[in-house]
Parts: C-alpha cells; structure tokens; sequence
C-alpha cells in the first residue's frame, strides 16, 4: 500500500460514448497539495468528477486511502470524508449564506461547529449569515464553498477552479487558506488552468493534456514545462 | 447583384456589437463589451475561464437576452430579433459545448444544415464564396449533395460520413459543428473553441482552413484557448476578463505585451503581473502602450 | 351583496383546496422534475380510503384523518417515488409523463375496482351542521376549515423550507443536484420525502374536496387539471404564485356559477358548463402571457441510439401486407366481432397520429381524441353524403384548432403541451362535446365515406377503408421522416439551440407537426363511419391512446399499430364479460372490465423501469417484438387462440383475463429472445430457449385452468393474485432462460462499508497516514494546534475581501 490517501488507476471515463480520460494515473499523499494542470479541454475536470464519484469510470480504480471505492455514490463518499468543491462556485446560489453552511452538516459535523469555523475564519461571511448567497461576490462565494471543505474536516478535499473569475488578491488569499490547510494534514487535489499561485503552495504538480497525465513533478521542474503544454509547442 | 464575393463585400465590419451586457440575477457576466468583426478577417475573442466568451457568443446568437447594448449585422440592428432570425440574416456559430446532432450521420448533420437554410430561402443573397469558388458550385443554388460531399471533404471528414456523431471523438465531432455551420452559409462565423479536441498537426491544418474561410470573405469570430493558433491565424484580438473588456489590439500588440507573456508562460516577477497570470490567463494594463482601442 | 359574499367566500374556499393541491405539485414537481399528473388521483385514493376508514368501518374522524394524511398517503407517496418515479430520473419527457399518466389512469382503474361506481358513498363535512355568522352570512365551519388548512399548509411549508435541513436541502436539490450531492446529500432521499409530502398535500386537498364537494373518482383524478391551471400561474415552480393562482380560478369559479346563467348561449354553445372549462381557459391565458422560454443548452445526456428508419420499399409491402391480412381477416369475422376489429382498426389510426408528434418531434398531446371528436363532429355536421371534401374540411379544421392549441405551449418548452393538451380536452368536453346543440343526445354518427362507385356502407368495407387509409398515412409517415423534415425533426430532438442557430424556426417547426398529428387523428374521426359517444372524446379516453402509442414503440409505424391493436385488445378482451359492451374507454362499468382498462395504465408504469431505452423488463420486451416477426405472430396468434377458447367457452372468462394477463406480462415480452436465432454476445451459456418457452405455455395454461371464480371470493383479491401470478411468472422465465437482457443490467450501487471506507476519514486520518510514512511529523503539528485554535473563536489573520 502506497499509503495514498486518493489514487487513480489507469482511469478512463468518458461521457456517452466520446472518451474524455485515457488512462489516468496519479496521486495524492497525506497532508499535501497536489496541483492538476493543463489545458482547457485537457480532462482535468473530468479527472476530478471521477475521484470524488460523480462519473464512474469505464475501467481503472479509484482508491481512497487504499480501498477501490469504485462505484461508490458520491454522497456516501462525501459522508466519509472526501470533500469535492466542484467548478464554478461550489455553492447554491438561492440559499442563504447559512442555509449553505447546514447542507455542509450531512458530511457529520453539526451546523454550530461549521458556522464556527466558516465565520471564524471569514469573519465577512458572519456578517452576511442571512444573505442570499447568489448575490455575494465572487470571492465571498468561494470563500462560502471553501469554509464548507474546512469545516467537515475532511481526509481529502478536491478543489476545481478556484481562481474562476475572481481578481488575483482574492485568489491569492483563497490559496493562502488551502496551504494552511494543507499543512494541517488534509491531502488536496487541485485543478487549475492558469498555474502560478497554486503552484506556490503545491509539493506535487501534473501537467494533463488531451486525457491522460503528461508529466508530474515538482512545481519548479513543472513549471518550465508549462509552456509548451499551453502553447502547444 | 454580382455572384463575385469579393466585389459585393462591404467595406464596414459585417458584425458590430455595442456596450453589451448580460447580467444573470446579481452577477454581471458581461459588462459593457464593444467589438466588431470585418469580412475577410478572423478576430479572436481570449480570456481565462468564466471571462464570458461564451454569453458573449449567446448574447450574439440570441440565445441569452442581453441586459443592455446592440448586435448589428451589416449596419442592421438586430438586437430584438429570436435566434433563427439572426442565423437566417448571416450569423454562424460552434458551441464549446457540443451541440452535434449525435443521432445522425456525419454528411447527414451538415446536410440538415443547408436543408434548414433551403427550408427558409429558395434563393441566395450573394453569397460568401469560400465554399462556391472552390468547387465551382453555383452559389445561388443549393445543390445538397455536391455541397455537403465538399464541405465534408474539406474538414477531412470524408472517411467518417456515414458514421453517427455520438460516436465521434471530440475533435471531429468539432469539425462536424464546423461544417454544419457552413452549410447553413453565414456572413459571420463565431467560433468557441474549435480547436480543442484536435493534437498539434490537426491544430495546424484547421489553422489553414480558418485563414482560406476568411479570405474567400467569411468573418471570423474566433475564442479559442490554444495561443499559438489565435496568434497565428487572428488579424485583432480582444481581451476579455471578469466580463470586462480589457483590452483589443492586434496580435503583435498583444503578443508584444509583457504582461501577456508572463500570463502565458508562468514567467516574470512583478507581482501583479503574476497575480494576474494566476486569475486571469491574459491581464493586460489598459494603461500599457502599444495595446487598448 | 349578501349573494356577493357567499360566493365570495366559497370560492375562497375552493380556492383553498386547489391552493393546497397545487402545493403538493409544485413541492414534488421542483424538488424532483417530474410533473405528476397522477397528483389528482393520489388525491382521490385517499378520499376514497378516507371514506373506507371512516364511513364504511366505522373510524372516529379525527383519528382517520391521522390515519390518512398522515401515515398512509405520506408512505404511499414515498414508495411510489422509491418504486417508479427514481426509474425515471433523467429520462425524456415523454417517458416521464406517460408513467406519471399511467399511474394516474392505473389508480383510477385501481379505484372503481375497489370501490364500484355504483354505490353512493358521501362523506360526511367536518363539523357537520355548524355556521358561523360572517358579515351577516351564514358560513359553515367547515367552509372556514379548509382556509385555515390552506394557512397553516403555506405557513408549514414556509417553515420547512427555511427552517429545516431536510426543507432546505430539498430547496438545495433545485439549484443544484450534483453539489448537494457533493455535500453528502442524499438527493434520492429528499426526493421520496418530497413525494411523500406531495401525497399528503395530495390527501388533504382530496379529503376536503370530498366532504365539500362531492366523492367522485373521476372528478377528483381530473381535479388534477384545475390544480395545475392554478400551479402555472407559478411557472409550476413557486409557491405564492400557486396560491396566487388559486384565489383567482377559486373565486372565478364560483362567481361564473353565481352570476351567469347557465341557460345562456354563445351561438350553439350553453354557458352552463363554463365553470367546468374555466381551468382551461385560465391556462391557455396564462400560458400566452408567458415570456418565450430560454433556449437551454442540452448538457451531455444519455447519447441517443441512432434512428434507424424503414426503406420506403418496406414500407410499402408492409402496407399491401396490412391491407390483405385485414381484408382476409375480416371477411372470416362474425358481424359482431368484425365491428370491434374495425373499431380496433379506427383506434390504430389514432395512435398512429402521435408517431411524428411524440416518435420524431419527442411532444406529447393527451388530447388526440378530443382531435377524433372534432374530426367526426365536422364530418358529421358538414358530410352527410360522405362527401371527400367534407373529409378533407374536417381534417383541415383539426390541424388548424391543433395549430391555435399548441403554438402558446410550444413557445414555452417540454412539459406545458401536455398540460394544455389534456386542459384542451376537458375544455372541449366541457364547451363543445356535452352541448346539446353540437352532440344531441350524447352520440354522433360519423356518416360513412363515398368515394366515386365506393361506399363505405358495411362494417367489411369501413375496415379495409381504415386498413388502407393506415397504410397510406403510414407510408406518407416513413417518405416524411426520410426527408428533409424528418431529419430535421430528429436534429431539433438532438439540439434545439443548434437548429435554431442554423435559422430553424423551432416553434413554427413545432406547430407544424402537431397541426399534422392532430389531422391524422381528425382524419381517424370523420372517417370512422360509426357512432361515437361523447365519452369516448374525453381526456380520460385519450388518455390510453397516448399510453398505448409509447408503449407500442411511438418511434415506429409498427409500434403505432401494435399500440392500436393493444387499445383494440381491450374493447375486443371485454366482450369476452359483457355482450353489451358500448363505451370502450368507460372506466365505469362492471369491475371485471375495469381490469382490463386499467392494465393500459400498468403497461406505462412498466416504462419507468426503463429510462429511453436502459432497462426495463417489460417495454424493451413489447418493443423487441415489434422488430421481431416471429415473435409478433406467435403473440398476436397466443392472444387470438385465448379469444376464441374463451369465445367457444373452453375456458372460463376469469381463465381467460388469468391467462391473457400471464402471456401479455411474461410470455409475449420474453418472446423475441426466445424466438431469436442468434445468441447474446458475451454470455456464457447459450440461453434456454426451449425450456423457457416451455414454461411460459406451462404458466399460460394454468392461468387458464386455476379456478378463480369458484375458489377465490373477493374480485379484489383476485385481481392481485392474477397480477402476482403474472409477475412470478415473467420473473421465473427470465431464470430459467437463464440470460439476462442486456437492458435488465443495472449496476448496484455500492456501499463504502463493503469497501472498507467503514467511517468517515478526516483529517486525522490523513495526519494518521503521513505519521506512518514517516514523513515530516513535527511541521504541521503547529499547524493543527494554530487551525484549531483559529477555528475556536480566535482566529489567526482572518481574511479580508477586497470589494
């Protein structure tokens, strides 16, 4: 046993019948940043519905901390400590900034420790409680999605996009915040498209391209790479 | 009128869009964006994810209603129109998302093409002659068979004709949009993401094509991911980011830029520059020389 | 003024019910997409249940009501969700409306078999006899009971829906399946409590309606019509705009019965009815003030099998082959029976009329009938003499009123025809069929067609008339869809927002298929050349045509037909009980025959095992046998020789609905794998074929000899144990063919205990996982000790958000 707390074996998966991921290989240890990056169109958000069980594959596994959880319902994974904030803004948009953080108590953690920590660590969405969360801004919204990844306290936290739109300070505090959690012993997965913050706080970097895992490495080896795998060279 | 594209072309932009805006409930997906696009020349639209490329393109097309601003067509406005009618005066489009009719044939998705457009004119206008002039087709009559065989032939999709789209990969399945786009005859093209899907050397050849589809007077609408084919094939740029637009010029322009290069490549030190590489892709200093309209 | 206030208050009263029907629509309709036409009878069953407990055994009414809307309605709501809704889940439309409808016309066929027609059952008000004075009128309690409810439902709803995480996730569900999901979530669980919150809502509207009103199966299943009319004021989505919606047609209702007199007329058309058509109107109203819907990108679906159409050629000798073998048929036929393949001939022209609008354009209409009632009312009125240009005016006239019914529901998307639709049909009931002036006496005799030298004056002719007249529309059917419009019908069916960007025209496009399906059908009618009732123009006649058709197979001519012999089957099936058979889609009549136009009903529930094409036992087995010639004959032939042993009396009548019911669940869908030549890839074994077919005849014939009559009392009971029967049967023939259909495969969810993932792994888990590694311990010790110290109310550098 790798000791892993997510791999990916040989996955393929696709959707009707155009495959989008071929053979995918990679993984994530304990308590680090792993950053998936590549091209738009690369697999990269295909790569993630996959781990967190959305999408099953058509062949390969799944592990998560050793065990192929293969065709295991993404709500139950979810229950058990893999904690997905999907791309775009990982919230409902027609809930209340708290009616938000309840949905984040089906993964076990009562509602009074989840506002703790949400409000505790951004004391700007305690000021906005009642506010529907649809007319935050988009940093506010994403700091809404990532208080949900931090307060279930999960083993594995998968993020997609974070940076989406958002204005480059935002995004380097929303970082900030993944490498303190990081730290704390949370193995992440993170995709991204434009690369340069996230590869500041990753120990491990993957460049994906056309559906599979072109080279993974550390950030610095990686970053010469980029590129090239942007440009097509 | 003149069967001669090039004689007939106007001399303004075939494509105007001014100060348009979408605005989903709270959020402002497109603010305030002006561009235009000019027969025979292939604009790019860039910009990082959720920039709003694609409302951009359905605000265009008629898909989304836009909050605010005009789409000309040739000096018209057709802001108020439903999409089939602005498809029906000229306006083309792909989808980054496809949008294939899978349970057809590949020459049967570019043939309900040119049916749609033979369902609503008998009759060409004068038309874009990037099709009719390699082949000798007549423009003013629709010719099914001889037009959807050409258009398949071009986009080398000949081996595949009779295969049904759903089990296409991406790429070709692209291509296919491409061709059905076609034969419906637009004025202007919108383009999302076409290339993605296609490896080097198919990136390559599609580059090609876009260029001789321009310069038989097809304008060009093109947001596309890949640098080195925008750099290549688009005559102007514009750059879209948080739905702002924020900044157009040519390529050499933009290309020139360092702010654009250290985006691209991951490189350089300055902060700002490297912060906006990470949020945006492309951030380019409306202040800057050499780039802004 | 006093009259003002009496009708005012009961309309408000009224209001209330629909406003709480309308609740439990718009609850399960957002929380799990499917729009459940059955919500009326759920009601009614529960009105009827009420009444058992309460009435009929005796049952204080407070407990009852317990009883009812609390425990029995909730629960049946949640195993229908869990049973037959979840099957469903991201099918087309299409199939999701014709389960929901299935369910519906099942439970109103389940009904009138448990509870016969023809006893008067009346509930009790509450607070019987008690008023209260209101501004000088008296208002009886229970009156002012049923607005109380209707508050206490809005408050309790509001509170749900804000105050409890099972209320707020249903509401999370709505924004977005795949998050909630991600949350940990269980969307399938919300959407069973919201079924069940949907049948208690259900139960309440029915209850009150019933001790209000009047305990009518019928009116209470059609109520579900009045209740979505008032839901669309909400876009089917919002809840005060439902209760909205409700005061208006409440209060509409009653004023138009106290203040129009009901012997006015509007040309041939008396007034007296305008209440019951009010609902419709005040749906087409709303539906045209609609903004035009959104173009929606379709997401990535289930890929859709390639079409594959007839050659005209086949088309062609299936044609010539049709005509023949009816004209051969029924030139063998006693008088009698020869009227009821004729009528079954008339009805397969029927559903043949839905192929292009629901098997090529993917639209539903639950009014085809009402088309074949205005199709025979023109002929009638204008064709005396069986005059062709009387047909062709009559045909005309349909697609025109198809035209002007479906453009405002065509403009909007997906669910909103089939609401107008079946809104059209009671409309037309309502103003136009059950008017004296129109329809005398309640039956209108279609005049046989005259073409040149032909007459068709016998019943013989009128078949091979209506044998040829499918066979040509069937034909012009098949050149249609391998032109340019049937291609272009199957683009729009795979991307709409790429037709229209293309230039297609899609409301004109669909309009135009309608316009074409509504002729189809009005042809069905002005050339029945028989007598219609006005019943058999209803929407709870129609109903059954459109079930049929998806089940037959709609994408295909042969399955329009097989669909029509179906429907035919069922008028053919009851004469076997009652010699004096009339109404063929009369649900009210004698139990026996209720059997029988229920199973329609259970035919499309089976289609919910089967999400377009995926899975189900019994659809993918009736469609096989429409591509399998084998399997058609010896199912069209089992059936045949049942009718006629039951006909000459070799066996008994109940023998005969035991046997059918066997062989039409279990034989005649496990047929084409039976018969076929070639054998499944990737099996093992080669399926038991003999052995199989062996036990399906075994099973048939002890249907046929068990005696139910004799040994089994109750009709209820009876009925149950022949579905059990057939049931079992099906499921040990699958057994002993030993192969599975590919399309029974469903994969089985796992459970991440079965896999070791036994508790939820946290962060310490990981920490845990990194120690044994080795790997740096001491780091990020500081690090748990500062996130857990910032996460209990001191928090290390909180984040500040630029605006």
């Amino acid at each position: 046993m790798s000791g892993a707390l997510l791999e990916l074996r040989g996955v393929r998966a696709g959707y009707g019948s155009i495959e989008v991921l071929h053979g995918v290989d990679l993984v994530v240890p304990p308590s680090s940043v792993v950053a998936l990056l590549g091209p738009n169109g690369a697999g990269k958000t295909t790569t993630l519905s996959v781990a967190c069980g959305l999408l099953p594959p058509t062949s390969g596994t799944v592990l998560v901390a050793g065990r192929n959880v293969v065709g295991v319902a993404p709500e139950l994974l979810a229950q058990r400590g893999v904690a997905t904030i999907p791309e775009g803004r990982g919230i409902f948009p027609n809930l209340t900034v708290r009616e938000n953080l309840q949905m984040a108590t089906f993964a076990g953690v009562d509602l009074r420790r989840v506002e703790e920590v949400a409000y505790g660590r951004f004391p700007r969405l305690a000021e906005r409680r009642s506010q529907v969360a649809g007319t935050l801004s988009g940093g506010e919204q994403q700091m809404l999605a990532l208080a949900r990844g931090l307060a279930v306290d999960p083993a594995v936290l998968l993020l997609d996009e974070l940076s989406m739109g958002l204005a480059p300070l935002v995004v380097e505090e929303l970082y900030g915040i993944v490498a303190q959690i990081a730290r704390s012993g949370t193995s992440i997965l993170v995709v991204e498209q434009f690369a340069r913050t996230v590869l500041g706080v990753a120990d491990v970097a993957a460049i994906m391209v056309n559906g599979v895992v072109r080279s993974v490495g550390e950030p610095a080896t990686i970053e010469a790479e980029l590129s090239s795998a942007y440009l097509g060279g | 009128m003149s069967v001669a594209g090039q004689a007939s072309a106007p001399a303004g932009p075939v494509l105007q869009v001014e100060g348009l805006s979408v605005r989903f409930g709270g959020h402002l997906a497109v603010g305030d964006v002006s561009l235009s696009v000019h027969p025979g020349r292939i604009s790019g639209l860039i910009g990082p994810n959720g920039a709003g490329k694609t409302t951009t393109f359905n605000a265009i097309c008629g898909v989304t209603p836009p909050t605010a601003g005009r789409v000309l067509l040739d000096g018209e406005d057709v802001s108020r129109l439903g999409t089939h009618q602005r498809a029906r005066r000229g306006i083309g489009r792909t989808f980054q998302r496809l949008e294939v009719f899978s349970s057809l044939s590949v020459a049967d998705n570019v043939r309900v093409g040119l049916e749609i457009r033979a369902s609503w004119s008998r009759r060409r206008r004068p038309a874009p002659q990037y099709l009719a002039a390699a082949a000798g087709l007549d423009p003013e009559r629709i010719d099914s068979d001889a037009e959807v065989a050409l258009i398949i032939e071009r986009l080398g999709l000949a081996r595949v004709a009779d295969v049904p789209v759903g089990s296409l990969p991406t790429g070709q399945a692209r291509k296919v949009e491409l061709g059905r786009a076609l034969a419906a005859r637009p004025r202007v093209l919108l383009l999302d993401e076409p290339a993605s899907g296609l490896d080097d050397l198919e990136t390559h050849e599609f580059g090609g094509m876009l260029g001789d589809l321009a310069s038989a007077g097809l304008g060009i609408l093109l947001v596309e991911h890949d640098v080195a084919l925008v750099m290549r094939v688009c005559a102007d740029l514009s750059v879209l980011n948080f739905g702002q637009l924020i900044a157009s010029g040519t390529p050499e322009e933009v290309q020139s830029n360092r702010a654009v290069l250290d985006a691209y490549r991951g490189g350089g030190d300055d902060v700002a520059a490297a912060a906006a590489a990470t949020a945006a892709g492309v951030h380019l200093d409306p202040g800057q020389p050499g780039v802004g309209s | 003024m006093d009259k003002f206030l009496t009708f005012t208050i009961a309309g408000l009263s009224s209001a209330a019910i629909y406003a709480i029907a309308a609740s439990g629509l718009v609850v399960t309709y957002t929380t799990s997409g499917i729009f459940n036409f059955a919500h009326g009878a759920f009601g009614m069953m529960a009105a009827f249940t009420y009444w058992q407990v309460n009435v009929a055994w005796g049952v204080p009414t407070i407990p009852a009501v317990i009883l009812v809307v609390f425990i029995i309605a909730p629960l049946f709501g949640a195993v229908v969700e869990r049973v037959i809704m979840r099957g469903i889940e991201g099918a087309s439309d299409v199939v999701k409306i014709v389960v929901t409808v299935s369910l519906m016309v099942a439970l109103l066929g389940l009904a009138q078999v448990i509870w016969p027609q023809n006893e008067s059952r009346p509930v009790p008000a509450f607070f019987e006899g008690r008023f209260v004075e209101v501004l000088g009128v008296r208002v009886s309690w229970s009156r002012l009971l049923a607005l109380v409810v209707a508050g206490l439902v809005a408050g309790g709803l509001r509170l749900l829906f804000t105050r409890t995480r099972l209320g707020i996730s249903m509401r999370a569900v709505v924004d977005d399946r795949r998050l909630l999901q991600l949350n940990g979530g269980r969307p399938g669980r919300t959407a069973m409590l919201s079924w069940g919150l949907g049948a208690g809502l259900a139960a309440v509207s029915g209850v009150l309606y019933a001790t209000e009103q009047t305990l009518s199966a019928v009116t209470l299943t059609l109520l579900v019509v009045n209740t979505y009319a008032v839901a669309v004021v909400g876009r089917l989505r919002s809840l005060p705009g439902a209760f909205l919606g409700a005061v208006i047609l409440g209060l509409a209702q009653s004023y138009v019965t106290g203040y129009i007199n009901p012997d006015l007329t509007v040309g041939p058309i008396a007034l007296g009815n305008l209440a019951a058509a009010l609902p419709a109107i005040m749906l087409f109203t709303v539906l045209l003030l609609q903004p035009e819907a959104r173009l929606r990108s379709h997401s990535v679906g289930r890929p859709r099998a390639p079409v594959v159409v007839p050659s005209q050629t086949t088309a062609v000798l299936g044609g010539v082959a049709l005509v023949l073998a009816l004209a051969g048929i029924g030139a063998l036929l006693a008088p009698a029976d020869l009227i009821l393949v004729t009528k079954g001939a008339g009805f397969a022209l029927v559903t043949l009329s839905l192929v292009p609008l629901t098997g090529y354009a993917g639209q539903i209409s639950l009014a085809q009938m009402s088309f074949v009632g205005i199709g025979a009312v023109a002929m009638a009125t204008w064709g005396a003499n069986g005059s062709p240009v009387a047909v062709a005016a009559s045909v005309a006239v349909c697609a025109v009123i198809g035209a002007v019914v479906a453009l405002p529901a065509l403009r909007l998307s997906g669910i909103y025809l089939a609401l107008a639709t079946a809104a059209f049909a009671l409309f037309c009931t309502a103003m136009f069929f059950n008017q004296q002036e129109i329809i005398p006496s309640g039956s209108v005799q279609v005049p046989p067609l005259s073409l040149g030298p032909f007459t068709a004056d016998t019943d013989y002719r009128q078949l091979v008339l209506l044998a040829v007249l499918f066979a040509l529309i069937g034909n012009l059917l098949v050149w249609l869809r391998r032109s340019a419009w049937g291609r272009r019908l199957t683009a729009m069916k795979d991307s709409p927002v790429a037709c229209a960007t293309l230039g297609l025209n899609l409301t004109s496009t669909k309009v135009g298929v309608f316009a074409l399906s509504a002729a189809i059908a009005g042809a069905g009618g002005a050339l029945a050349g028989r007598t219609f009732t006005a019943d058999s123009f209803s929407l709870p006649a129609s109903l059954p045509v459109t079930m049929l058709a998806v089940v037959g197979g709609i994408g295909s001519i042969a399955g329009a037909f097989i669909g029509g012999l179906l429907l035919g089957a069922i008028p053919i099936a009851s004469t076997v009980f009652a010699a004096n058979a009339i109404g063929v889609f009369r649900f009210v009549a004698i139990p026996v025959r209720d059997i029988l136009s229920f199973t329609p009903g259970l035919m499309g529930i089976s289609l919910g095992r089967e999400p377009d094409g995926a899975a189900p036992q019994i659809a993918v087995g009736y469609r096989a046998v429409g591509r399998s010639v084998p399997a058609l004959v010896v199912s069209v032939a089992g059936a045949v020789a049942l009718w006629l042993a039951a006909r000459t009396g070799v066996v008994t009548k109940w023998g005969f609905a035991a046997a059918l019911l066997v062989f039409v669940v279990a034989a005649v869908p496990l047929l084409p794998l039976v018969l076929s030549p070639a054998r499944p890839e990737d099996t093992a074994e080669p399926p038991r074929r003999l052995a199989c077919g062996l036990w399906l005849a075994l099973a048939t014939l002890v249907a046929v000899a068990i005696p139910w009559a004799d040994r089994i009392a109750s009709n209820g009971l009876r009925v149950v144990l022949m579905v059990v029967a057939a049931a079992l049967s099906a499921r040990v023939g699958i057994g002993v063919l030993g192969v599975t259909p590919e399309q029974l495969r469903r994969p089985v969810p796992l459970s991440p205990d079965l896999v070791g993932v036994d508790r939820p792994m946290l962060r310490a888990d990981a920490v845990e996982a990194t120690r044994r590694m080795g790997l740096s311990e001491d780091d990020f010790e500081a690090e748990v000790a500062a996130l857990a110290s910032s996460t209990n109310g001191a928090p290390v550098g909180p984040v500040t958000v630029p605006r």
